[in-house]
C-alpha cells in the first residue's frame, strides 16, 4: 500500500483535449470519407468477435441440419428439383424473350442490358444501431465488393454498400431513413425516387403529381438513373397513396419486394453500370445472342 | 500489473463489447443497456490509476464502429463519465450496492444523453424512450456485473 489518499485523478486538461479530439473525430467522419481507414482496421480487429457472436446461431442451423429426418429432406430434394424444372421452363422463355429485347434495342440504338454478374454474400450481423438500416455482409474487397454496389436477394433490391474491409461489407437497406432509390413504375412509366423512413416495410413517395396515375398494388422497378443501382429491378410495391389537396401533391407508401429484414443470402451485383452498346452480348444460353446479332446486321 | 489481470480486463472488455453486437429483436435494440460503459466504470472505480481516459476514449471508437455510429461519438460520451467517475471514486467505492446502481444510473443517463444529442444534431431522432431505457436497465444490471467482475478481480489479485 503507497498510500491510501490518491491525488485526484480526473484533471481537467486531458479531457478537454479528449473532448475536442472526439469532437473533430465525429465532424471529419460527418462530412468526408478520410476516416475511413480507421473505421476499416478497427473493424478488422473486431472481425473475431463477430464471428464468435454469429457463431451460435450458425452452429444452431448446422445441428438441425445435422438432425433433420431423411425423410424431410428428400422431400425438399423433390421440391427444389420441381423449382428448378419450373424455373428452367421459365428460363428457356426468358432467353427469347431477351434476344428479342435486345434486337428491338438494337434497332433503336440504345444500350442493351446484359446479365448482371453476382457474388453470393452472406449476412453477418444486423447493425444495432435502431436510428439506422444497416447490414454486415461476410464478404469483402478481397471477394471484389466494392462501395456502391447493389445489393439484392430473391425477391428486388435490398440496399447498397456503403463501406468495404477486406472480408466484410456494410450494406445501407433501401429502408435507411438516408437512403433514396430512383424507381419507375411498371404501369405507365412515371419516374420518382422512394425513401426510406426507418421501418423495413415502408418506403415513402413524396411529392408525385396530383394527375399521376397510381393505385394500390402498383409495382415498382429501379430505374437506373443516378447510375448507382441497375434498371429494371423489383423495388417495392404501392400500398396505399394520398393526395394532399392544399399542396396539390400525391404522396404514396410502399412495400419493398426484398425481405429487408428476413433474407439470410444475399446477392451483390458487380456490375452496377450498363455497358455500351458497342459490347458483344454476354447471354450465355445459346440461341440467345443469334437473332440479335440478324438484328444488327441487318441494320 | 499482473498480465493475468491485464488479460481479464481485456476480456471484461471484448466480452461487453459482443454483448453489443448480439442481435436483438428491432424492438428492443433502442433498450440495450451500454454494456461497455458499465465495465468501464466498474474497472475505472476499482483500478482508477490505471484505466485512464484514453482507455475510454479507445473502447468509445470500438462502440462506435460495432453500432455503425460516427467515430468518436461513443468516445466523447465515454470520456465525459470516466472523468467524471475518476473525480468522484473515492465517495463511490463505499457505498452500498443500491446507492452505487443510482450512481450508475446518472452516469448512464449522461452516457445516453451525449450519444443521442449527436444523433440528434446529424438528424436522426430518436424516440424520448431511447433515453431512459437502456440506462435503467443498466441500473439493474450494475450489481451483477459488479459482483462478476470483482469476484474475477480478486481471483487473479488486482489490486
Amino acid at each position: 500500500m503507497k498510500n491510501i489518499f490518491q491525488p485526484a485523478r480526473g484533471t481537467l486538461l486531458p479531457v478537454v483535449l479528449f473532448v475536442f479530439l472526439a469532437v473533430s473525430l465525429m465532424f471529419i467522419d460527418h462530412r468526408s470519407r478520410n476516416l475511413e481507414p480507421l473505421r476499416v482496421g478497427i473493424s478488422v480487429l473486431i472481425a473475431p468477435l463477430r464471428q464468435l457472436v454469429s457463431l451460435p446461431p450458425q452452429a444452431g442451423g448446422w445441428l438441425l441440419q445435422w438432425f433433420r429426418a431423411q425423410q424431410s429432406l428428400i422431400l425438399e430434394n423433390e421440391a427444389l428439383r420441381d423449382r428448378e424444372r419450373l424455373l428452367n421452363a421459365r428460363l428457356q422463355k426468358m432467353a427469347v424473350l431477351s434476344a428479342e429485347n435486345a434486337r428491338l434495342r438494337s434497332l433503336l440504338g440504345s444500350a442493351r442490358k446484359v446479365a448482371d454478374t453476382v457474388i453470393v454474400a452472406e449476412l453477418l450481423q444486423v447493425d444495432q444501431n435502431p436510428y439506422r438500416q444497416l447490414i454486415l455482409l461476410n464478404k469483402g474487397s478481397l471477394d471484389g465488393l466494392r462501395e456502391g454496389q447493389a445489393v439484392i436477394d430473391d425477391y428486388g433490391i435490398m440496399g447498397q454498400i456503403i463501406h468495404v474491409t477486406p472480408n466484410s461489407a456494410t450494406v445501407k437497406l433501401i429502408s435507411d431513413p438516408e437512403h433514396a432509390i430512383p424507381v419507375q413504375f411498371v404501369r405507365g412509366g412515371a419516374r420518382s425516387v422512394a425513401f426510406g423512413n426507418g421501418s423495413t416495410d415502408e418506403l415513402e413517395l413524396r411529392f408525385l403529381p396530383a394527375t399521376a396515375d397510381i393505385e394500390p398494388g402498383d409495382e415498382l422497378v429501379s430505374s437506373g438513373l443516378g447510375g448507382r443501382f441497375p434498371a429494371g429491378y423489383p423495388v417495392a410495391t404501392i400500398v396505399s397513396v394520398q393526395l394532399d389537396k392544399i399542396q396539390g401533391f400525391k404522396s404514396a407508401i410502399a412495400r419493398p419486394l426484398a425481405r429487408l429484414d428476413r433474407s439470410r443470402e444475399v446477392l451483390v451485383i458487380k456490375t452496377p453500370v450498363a455497358p455500351l452498346p458497342s459490347e458483344q452480348p454476354r447471354e450465355g444460353s445459346a440461341p440467345a445472342p443469334e437473332p440479335a446479332d440478324a438484328g444488327e446486321q441487318a441494320q | 500489473m499482473n498480465p493475468l489481470g491485464l488479460l481479464v480486463i481485456l476480456l471484461s472488455l471484448a466480452v461487453s463489447l459482443m454483448l453489443m453486437m448480439l442481435p436483438l429483436p428491432d424492438w428492443a435494440t433502442i433498450y440495450r443497456p451500454d454494456f461497455v460503459a458499465l465495465t468501464l466504470i466498474y474497472w475505472s472505480l476499482a483500478l482508477p490509476t490505471r484505466i485512464g481516459l484514453w482507455v475510454a476514449f479507445v473502447c468509445g471508437l470500438f462502440v462506435d464502429v460495432t453500432t455503425g455510429a460516427l467515430l468518436g461519438q461513443h468516445g466523447l460520451a465515454l470520456v465525459v463519465i470516466l472523468f467524471i467517475n475518476l473525480n468522484v471514486h473515492q465517495r463511490i467505492r463505499v457505498m452500498s450496492l443500491p446507492h452505487q446502481a443510482l450512481y450508475v444510473l446518472a452516469l448512464l443517463l449522461l452516457d445516453q444523453a451525449l450519444v443521442l444529442m449527436v444523433e440528434g444534431m446529424i438528424g436522426r431522432q430518436p424516440p424520448l424512450s431511447a433515453y431512459f431505457g437502456a440506462p435503467l436497465i443498466g441500473m439493474f444490471l450494475w450489481p451483477w456485473i459488479f459482483l462478476l467482475l470483482r469476484h474475477l478481480r480478486r481471483r487473479v489479485h488486482l489490486a
